[in-house]
């Protein structure tokens, strides 16, 4: 029998830089993309800085673009892999299920830094155009008074409130909580694309359904789990952006002028309560996903 | 058809050894129960038709399939327990050819599995690549049939893996890379200690090189041999024979050809030419001349006329 | 030395090669102590297998044919002089191969031979003819 050292498997560090770097080539042309709409972004609200004078404070917490981001990121990452086919990247000589799960660590990576360099660019425009950043800020609080109509701006309070730098994270967590989601979908299902088209008109007839019937479990119900699946406590809108759209309202005051007021304040114990959950969840179907493609051993 | 020829095996280790394979697609039997002997640094050709079983044992092999009963062994390990460490020791050439990585040029295609294989040759890589013509600065995305089947081979050869698994290697390649493809393979085999586990419908490119055959015939091997003993064994019988005469069953004979007027026949047989001489005189046969036959055609005399139509 | 392999011949590939070196031998392109090509050399322009190769010259060796010097390759004996064995080894070769032509087409020993001198003598002379025009 000749002498034959059977070769070795790489190491799971190594595996993970190399798909870092695949996955960063594969993502150039998008990359390319979002970069164009961030100058048209810059020139855009720097002419309204520009022109009006206008103040960008620091809020990196109130977007919605990270989480967006982060649910699309998916799709070019894995586009024209042939996932439950014969792939490439399951000829190589490495656990599947530990590979799939290294492709999508290459993705966040660079989800990360994508989303890095928004924050950065957003606190730019707050430096730049003399926005606060990590001063107190004076917020408006509604009192009971103020569901009242016709809405009254002296029935808002002023409350001072200081920055909660802690809030700077929702932007990285929000992303990682939908790529982790929309990760497990292009993963999981053969045909990710139908579960995306049934799933949104599910919504759709749902909606509609609870909108026009009469009958109580109907609308009752299925509302209130609509309901407290986006803006309860541990909604989707507390992992997007601590709830700083429900918690926030507009009112006009005058010609051209209104103002912004809140029910309650942001509050970084229900952000992260929020997030953990939804984070843990998107762990857990991203694994069950990846573990479609684990290899088969016998029963 | 016909019952089973297997050769004595010789002792010594397989490269591949397969127990009873069994695999199902739905209702279609792709493989019906296969026992694969391919000896260590063998150049193993598997002969057979499309959808017989040949790319779904590749697959097997390399745990990108799970079969529904029996085993498989690459170099003593199971494919299916350890599969990513039996892949480190394949060097695999799909049926299809796979359209990963679009974007990439085909240099960082090959930069990217060496960070996969530790035991990746860069520079057998530039040999391999400049031999076969690939020009590394072109995309993935923008090539031909062909060009991508030369990555391909220059991927599964680069890391000098102890054993070979080709399915279709020359496929969509042109007569002069195909020439080159196969020196190549020549010289990879002088090179390293390899083993070949090769399926090909081009059984006459693989003439020269192969040293045992496998045919395989709705998901079952119908014939497991050296080449030389199925060279030796299996031949074309020129004879005279009397009115209505029908060739012994046991000598699983092929196709019976006789002519128009005369007492002409023509029939490929398999045995022992002393054997066979034998049996058809007593049968009374008279025995004219004996040819022997190519590999390829030797192989094919075990596969129905129907399958070879 | 260029080797050549008749792909209709149905013999094992060693003993296919082992017969061409003899032949060079005989012939004369071949001569003591000049070297063989590489196995490799041999198996990348043959397209062979290169265990075939290394089993033929393998062969060569044993039966004197051949030797190695390590590091350096394959090299003709020097007693292995084109010698009458070898010859003979040859021609019977030659003979039986023409003779399973001749036996194909129904034509026998005597007719066989009688028709070869004919035709060498034919041969022989329109050489000479074309040698003096």
């Amino acid at each position: 029998m000749t002498d034959l050292a059977l070769h070795s498997t790489p190491g799971l560090r190594a595996v993970a830089r190399e798909q870092v770097r695949a996955v960063g080539l594969s993502l150039r042309l998008p990359a390319l993309a979002g970069l164009a709409l961030l100058v048209l972004a810059t020139l855009f609200v720097g002419g309204e800085v520009v022109r009006h004078g206008a103040r960008i404070g620091f809020h990196p917490e109130r977007w919605m673009l990270p989480g967006v981001l982060g649910a699309l990121l998916p799709l070019a990452v894995w586009f024209g892999e042939d996932r439950f086919g014969g792939a490439f990247l399951w000829t190589l000589p490495v656990d599947r299920r530990a590979h799939a799960l290294a492709k999508v660590f290459g993705g966040w990576v660079w989800l990360m830094a994508a989303i890095g360099v928004f924050v950065l660019w957003l606190l730019a425009f707050a430096l730049l155009s003399g926005g606060n950043v990590l001063g107190a800020e004076t917020m408006h609080m509604a009192t009971p008074a103020t569901s009242l109509e016709p809405f009254d701006p002296a029935t808002l309070r002023s409350v001072r409130w200081g920055p909660e730098p802690v809030l700077w994270l929702v932007p990285f967590t929000a992303a990682t909580g939908t790529y982790l989601l929309a990760s497990a979908l292009m993963l999981g299902p053969r045909q990710p694309w139908r579960w995306v088209a049934g799933t949104i008109a599910a919504f759709f007839l749902l909606t509609i359904a609870m909108e026009t019937s009469t009958t109580p479990w109907l609308r009752g119900p299925f509302s209130d789990v609509f309901q407290a699946l986006v803006s309860g406590p541990y909604g989707l809108e507390g992992l997007l952006i601590a709830h700083t759209e429900g918690l926030r309202a507009e009112a006009d005051v005058g010609p051209g002028q209104s103002i912004t007021y809140w029910q309650s304040l942001p509050d970084p114990g229900g952000w992260a309560a929020a997030t953990l959950l939804w984070l843990a969840a998107g762990a857990a179907a991203l694994w069950a996903a990846a573990s479609r493609h684990r290899e088969r051993r016998r029963p | 058809m016909s019952p089973s020829i297997h050769s004595q095996p010789s002792p010594g280790a397989f490269a591949v050894a397969t127990h009873g394979l069994i695999k199902r697609y739905g209702r279609e039997t792709a493989l019906g129960g296969m026992d694969l002997r391919v000896p260590e640094g063998a150049v193993y050709v598997l002969v057979g038709a499309n959808g017989a079983g040949k790319s779904t044992t590749f697959k097997i092999l390399m745990n990108l399939e799970r079969a529904d009963a029996g085993r498989a062994e690459v170099l003593g390990l199971d494919s299916a327990e350890h599969g990513p460490r039996v892949r480190a020791q394949i060097g695999y050439v799909p049926e299809h050819h796979a359209q990963s990585y679009r974007w990439m040029t085909c240099g960082r295609v090959l930069q990217h599995a060496a960070a996969f294989y530790p035991s990746w040759d860069a520079g057998y890589a530039d040999h391999l690549s400049r031999s076969l013509g690939l020009r590394l600065e072109r995309r993935m995305g923008g090539l031909s049939k062909g060009q991508t089947r030369r990555v391909q081979l220059v991927l599964a050869l680069a890391h000098r893996p102890p054993l070979l698994l080709l399915d279709e290697p020359t496929d969509g390649l042109d007569p002069v890379v195909r020439r080159r493809t196969l020196t190549l393979l020549a010289e990879h085999l002088a090179d390293t200690p390899t083993t070949v586990l090769v399926s090909t419908h081009h059984v006459h490119e693989l003439d020269t090189l192969a040293d045992h055959v496998g045919v395989l015939n709705e998901g079952r091997l119908v014939a497991q041999m050296p080449r030389d003993d199925l060279q030796r064994t299996v031949r074309r019988y020129r004879m005279e024979v009397p009115e209505g005469w029908v060739p012994p069953p046991e000598l699983q004979p092929g196709e019976l050809r006789r002519s128009r007027a005369g007492r002409d026949a023509q029939c490929t047989l398999v045995g022992e030419e002393r054997d066979v001489v034998e049996r058809l005189a007593a049968t009374g046969a008279n025995v004219r001349d004996v040819l022997p036959l190519q590999l390829e055609d030797a192989a094919l005399a075990f596969l129905p006329d129907e399958v070879t139509q | 030395m260029l080797i050549n392999l008749d792909p209709r011949d149905a013999r094992p590939l060693y003993l296919q090669i082992m017969d061409e070196v003899r032949r060079a031998l005989v012939v004369g392109t071949l001569r003591p102590e000049d070297p063989l090509p590489s196995v490799r050399e041999l198996a990348a322009e043959l397209v062979v297998n290169p265990r075939t190769v290394s089993q033929a010259y393998h062969e060569l060796e044993r039966e004197g044919v051949v030797y190695v010097r390590r590091g350096q390759g394959t090299f003709v004996s020097v007693g292995a002089q084109a010698n009458s064995e070898e010859r003979q080894a040859l021609v019977r070769a030659v003979a039986k191969r023409a003779l399973l032509e001749a036996r194909r087409s129904g034509v026998d020993v005597e007719e066989l031979v009688t028709m070869m001198r004919e035709v060498a003598a034919r041969e022989e002379a329109a050489a000479n003819q074309g040698a003096e025009a």
